[in-house]
C-alpha cells in the first residue's frame, strides 16, 4: 500500500523540520516543497494551495492520501497512513 | 555579524508581553535559540520579526497579526493548545511542552 504524501513547509520553522524528519524516521516516502525558497509565480502558486487546502496561513501543511493535516501531529498522520493501518482517505 | 544581541533584545522584549498574558518562554531552550534566530532572520528580510512557522500575505495589516508576540491575535487557539503555533511561548504551568500536539483553530 503506497501512501501518497506531500508536506508544504517553510524553510524558518523547526515543526515543518521535524514533520520531515518524522516522515523520514517512519521510512515513508513523500515530496514537500519550502514555499518561502520558491520564487515569483512559483511561490504564489504554492503558498496559495497551502492556504486553500488549510484554510490558514500556519505551517506545515500536510495532505496525506488526500486528507489535510495542519500542524506536527503524528497521531493525525498515523490516522491517514494506508501503510500504518490508518483510514488512508 | 551575530544575531545574538539582538536575540537578547528580543527576549528581553518578548518575556515583559507574554507574562502577564499567562504565557512564558518554552523550557525547550534549543527550540526558543533556533526560533529567535530565525525571527531576527525575518526582521533583517522582511522588516518585523515575524512567527517563523506562519505565511505572510503581503497584506500590512493581516501580516501584523503574525509578527512575534503573536498570541493576542490568536488568544482563544493558542489558549486551547496551552502553547503559541511556532512553540516559542507556553502556558506558565507547561513543563513537557512535547506533549503539546499542534492543531489548528478549528480542531480545537
Amino acid at each position: 500500500m503506497i501512501d501518497e504524501v506531500f508536506v508544504y513547509a517553510l524553510s524558518t520553522c523547526p515543526w515543518c523540520r521535524k514533520t520531515k524528519q518524522w516522515f523520514d524516521d517512519s521510512r515513508i516516502e513523500y515530496e514537500a516543497v519550502d514555499v518561502d525558497k520558491l520564487s515569483g509565480d512559483e511561490q504564489d502558486a504554492a503558498a496559495d494551495k497551502a492556504y486553500e487546502l488549510s484554510g490558514g496561513r500556519r505551517f506545515p501543511v500536510v495532505v496525506i492520501n488526500g486528507e489535510v493535516v495542519v500542524g506536527y501531529n503524528p497521531d493525525k498522520f498515523l490516522q491517514h497512513l494506508r501503510s500504518w493501518g490508518g483510514g488512508g482517505g | 555579524m551575530s544575531n545574538e544581541p539582538r536575540k537578547e533584545s528580543l527576549r528581553y522584549l518578548f518575556e515583559r508581553v507574554v507574562t502577564p498574558l499567562g504565557y512564558k518562554f518554552t523550557p525547550d531552550a534549543e527550540l526558543v535559540d533556533e526560533l529567535l534566530e530565525a525571527e531576527v532572520k525575518l526582521e533583517q528580510d522582511l522588516g518585523a520579526p515575524y512567527c517563523p512557522c506562519q505565511g505572510r500575505s503581503g497584506v500590512r495589516e493581516e501580516d501584523m497579526k503574525i509578527v512575534c508576540p503573536c498570541i493576542p491575535f490568536h488568544r482563544a487557539h493558542f489558549d486551547a493548545m496551552k502553547r503559541c503555533w511556532c512553540g516559542l511561548f507556553v502556558h506558565l504551568d507547561v513543563t513537557d511542552p512535547d506533549s503539546l500536539p499542534q492543531f489548528p483553530p478549528d480542531e480545537d
